[in-house]
């Protein structure tokens, strides 16, 4: 298969696998959404996943989060198979308009984590102002949704996944729907949170530019059915820049290669 | 703007005063005969009578228990069905044309069914207005459970919440403004049940009251019990307002 | 259509069944239940003995008539409150205190002036109307584009043309919502009145059939009486969606 040959771009000084899809595959009926897709995704890393629509990337994620089970193959999280949501494994939706409880205020939407979890009352109070600071939403504990921008109802969505202490963090498409200045912002700011606790990151988006920015790998799925095409490794030294980083002619260089795959994978 | 409002208020007020005075005016001067309308003054006589020297508050008070109990038990069995029946898609597709067909139905239609089964009982005017005041809830609710965001399921998938809690902190809050909605106009339906069976039954209450008094010819008597349903309605309708403000507040703070 | 609708009928058949058998075996003559098989034959009955078809007529002919004079000053209202915010404000007071009384409490008062009969019953239907249809025109004159009135008045339409020309069709689809609206509750609320006090229509028939201790005709009154106000509301469902498209159903819950 093509998709396999693609895959070998990759040296093997690889960090040990914490995610891995073994041959996974996926059918509703007769419609085959996903086919023997196989990725690894070392700790500590942040992995890209891009792709025309119809390719299944947020399928794949919602694997990887236990939402969905494949109907052949299997998910697997350090080696152990993943077949329901876990604690350690957080999940950022792209529209958290729907995702947040809108009666709920800032403070309670991350606290509605740590409930989950059992944290008694006492301590939740006591994580949630440093939570909410990690996100730049000190003070604004007490406002409901409803009045923040959707860069800040985002933010309330990605401390409510840090007050999980995931180990891996999985994004679909979440700074999609922001203005372009508030995306770079948030880009910035998950970056630095990632570096400091070295957190694993799965991250869909169909924006080209901010896979290269953001990502360790790179990795292109195919449509029709979903499968993968393409793993680019991003050799851009970090921490990155907004400037900097994406006039470096590495940036381009993979820029323009996987613009040439999506307009292949697209014909 | 504050200042405006309550200058247009008062205003208001004066106009409602000079329609009082008008009334007051044909019934003085007897344009309209004093048998079918008397004057306000003479409503209030008996109003104040009424609870002074008559039992006009124990009937008052005994129209509300009725509507309160009724409407509690119908909220009560509203929000438990309908949360069952709205959670679940499946139940929807049996039950859905079944309440539909119900709905319509005018609960005073059961009272007859209701007498024939219960006899001339309390337990009979309590199963009415808990039977009539039943459906806006139940229809509410269903629907306010069926319209939860699914993404909000998802998150709670996602955070591992167990099933109480997805329902306690997700699902029930989120149908929260359509159950208020239903049962509000449970409310209103209990107390006109309320009135209706009183009236039906004879029980004691201001439904009897000014049924009564109409038969008697005693108009004063009338018109002071329907001051007082419609304080009653009022009263009930701003309490629930209130409480839903409280409750909802969370949906007016919007940027 | 799909393919589940049959579905929603097995609730009622096993219902139905599950009555039948139990007042077969059951066996004894009761006073306020009857099996779906008398029923139908009772039903039968006052079908073909036209008591029927004299009690709905009276019934419909209440609710119509008090739904068309209660809907006509509703409307009539609603349009002067939504085109005038003076008057609006100023009878505020006035009509929050006379709203919240509930229809059956103007019974008594109805009986009182007009005695039995057809007169007091759409006396008080159109009470009952009058409300809902007022505060639903208001609210959908008051929502009409401001651009489509500063046309009106540009062009120099007379205030009687402005309303005919111009207000009313831009308000008509939650008009015809309103209407729609106070049609179940006029039904509702003839039949309350018939049961309570009013010897005339279904209501009484119900009472009678009751008080005769015939519980199959009751029950089949009261089963025609759902299905009278289920196809009502199914009719004028059909109407709205013919004349305004989904346009009229958006707002009908709040």
């Amino acid at each position: 298969m093509a998709a396999a040959a693609n895959m070998t771009a990759i040296e093997n000084d690889r960090p040990p696998t914490v995610i891995s899809f073994d041959t996974i595959s996926l059918s509703y009926g007769n419609r085959v959404i996903i086919s023997d897709l196989s990725l690894d995704v070392g700790r500590g890393e942040i992995v890209c996943i891009i792709g025309p629509s119809g390719c299944g990337k947020t399928t794949a994620l919602r694997m990887a989060g236990g939402l969905v089970r494949p109907s052949a193959g299997s998910v697997r999280l350090r080696g152990a198979p993943l077949t329901a949501p876990r604690q350690d494994v957080a999940i950022v939706f792209q529209d958290y308009g729907k995702a947040l409880l809108p009666w709920r205020t800032a403070s309670a939407n991350v606290s509605l984590a740590m409930e989950a979890a059992g944290v008694p009352r006492d301590q939740r109070q006591a994580r949630i102002p440093p939570l909410l600071a990690k996100v730049g939403l000190a003070g604004h504990g007490d406002k409901y949704p409803s009045e923040m921008s959707g860069g800040m109802q985002q933010r309330i969505q990605i401390a409510r996944c840090l007050a999980q202490d995931p180990a891996v963090l999985l994004m679909d498409e979440p700074f999609g729907a922001l203005d372009a200045m508030t995306r770079q912002g948030l880009q910035d700011e998950m970056l630095s949170l990632v570096a400091e606790t070295g957190t694993t990151v799965f991250f869909v988006t169909h924006d080209l530019e901010e896979a290269v920015y953001l990502g360790d790998r790179v990795v292109g799925l195919l449509p029709n059915p979903g499968r993968v095409g393409i793993d680019l490794k991003v050799s851009l030294p970090r921490p990155r820049n907004q400037l900097e980083s994406r006039e470096m002619p590495e940036f381009l260089r993979l820029r323009r290669e996987l613009f040439d795959f999506i307009e292949k994978a697209e014909r | 703007m504050k200042a405006w409002r309550i200058l247009w208020l008062a205003l208001s007020f004066l106009v409602a005063i000079l329609f009082v005075w008008g009334w007051q005016m044909l019934a003085d001067y007897r344009i309209v005969s004093p048998v079918f309308l008397p004057g306000p003054d003479r409503a209030w006589r008996s109003l104040t009578l009424g609870f002074t020297t008559g039992d006009l508050g124990m009937k008052f008070l005994s129209t509300v228990e009725r509507m309160f109990w009724g409407w509690l038990i119908a909220s009560l069995l509203g929000i438990v069905l309908g949360a069952a029946i709205g959670t679940s898609p499946r139940l929807r597709t049996y039950l859905a044309p079944t309440l539909e067909f119900l709905r319509p139905l005018p609960a005073s239609a059961t009272i007859p069914v209701a007498i024939a089964m219960l006899g001339l009982s309390d337990g009979m005017v309590l199963s009415v207005i808990a039977f009539g005041a039943l459906w806006p809830v139940l229809l509410a609710t269903i629907h306010g459970f069926a319209a939860v965001e699914p993404r909000l399921y998802e998150v709670g998938r996602a955070l591992r919440l167990s099933r109480p809690a997805v329902i306690f902190k997700i699902a029930l809050p989120s149908a929260s403004p359509d159950i208020l909605a239903g049962m509000r106009l449970g409310l209103t339906v209990a107390l006109i049940l309320s009135v209706v069976c009183e009236m039906i039954a004879g029980r004691d209450g201001l439904g009897n009251w000014i049924l009564l008094s109409a038969r008697s010819f005693r108009a004063p008597d009338l018109y002071a019990g329907v001051i007082l349903l419609g304080v009653l309605g009022y009263g009930t309708s701003v309490i629930l307002a209130a409480v839903e403000g409280r409750l909802l507040s969370w949906r007016k703070r919007a940027r | 259509m799909n393919s589940d609708w049959w579905k929603g009928l097995v609730v009622p058949a096993v219902l139905l069944g599950l009555a039948e058998l139990a007042m077969r075996f059951h066996g004894s003559v009761s006073m306020s239940l009857a099996a779906p098989t008398d029923i139908v034959i009772a039903f039968g009955r006052v079908l073909l003995n036209g008591s029927l078809l004299a009690a709905t007529g009276g019934t419909l002919v209440s609710a119509g008539a008090g739904l068309i004079f209660g809907g006509f000053i509703g409307l009539l209202l609603g349009i002067l409150f939504g085109l005038l915010a003076i008057v609006d404000r100023v009878m505020e007071v006035t009509i929050e205190a006379i709203r919240p009384i509930p229809s059956v409490a103007v019974l008594p008062i109805a009986m009182l002036i007009f005695g039995f009969g057809y007169r007091m019953e759409i006396a008080i239907v159109a009470f009952s109307c009058l409300w809902p249809v007022m505060i639903m025109t208001r609210a959908a004159v008051g929502g009409i584009e401001p651009r489509l009135l500063e046309v009106s008045r540009a062009l120099r339409l007379s205030a009687v043309d402005r309303v005919i020309k111009v207000v009313l069709p831009a308000a008509l689809p939650r008009i015809m919502v309103a209407f729609r609206l106070a049609a179940g509750i006029a039904l509702v609320v003839a039949v309350t009145v018939e049961i309570a006090v009013n010897p005339l229509g279904l209501g009484y028939g119900i009472l009678v059939a009751q008080q005769a201790l015939q519980p199959d005709v009751m029950l089949a009154y009261l089963v025609w009486i759902g299905v009278i106000g289920w196809g009502l509301n199914v009719l004028l469902s059909l109407a709205q969606n013919r004349l305004f498209g989904r346009a009229g159903q958006v707002e009908v819950v709040r």
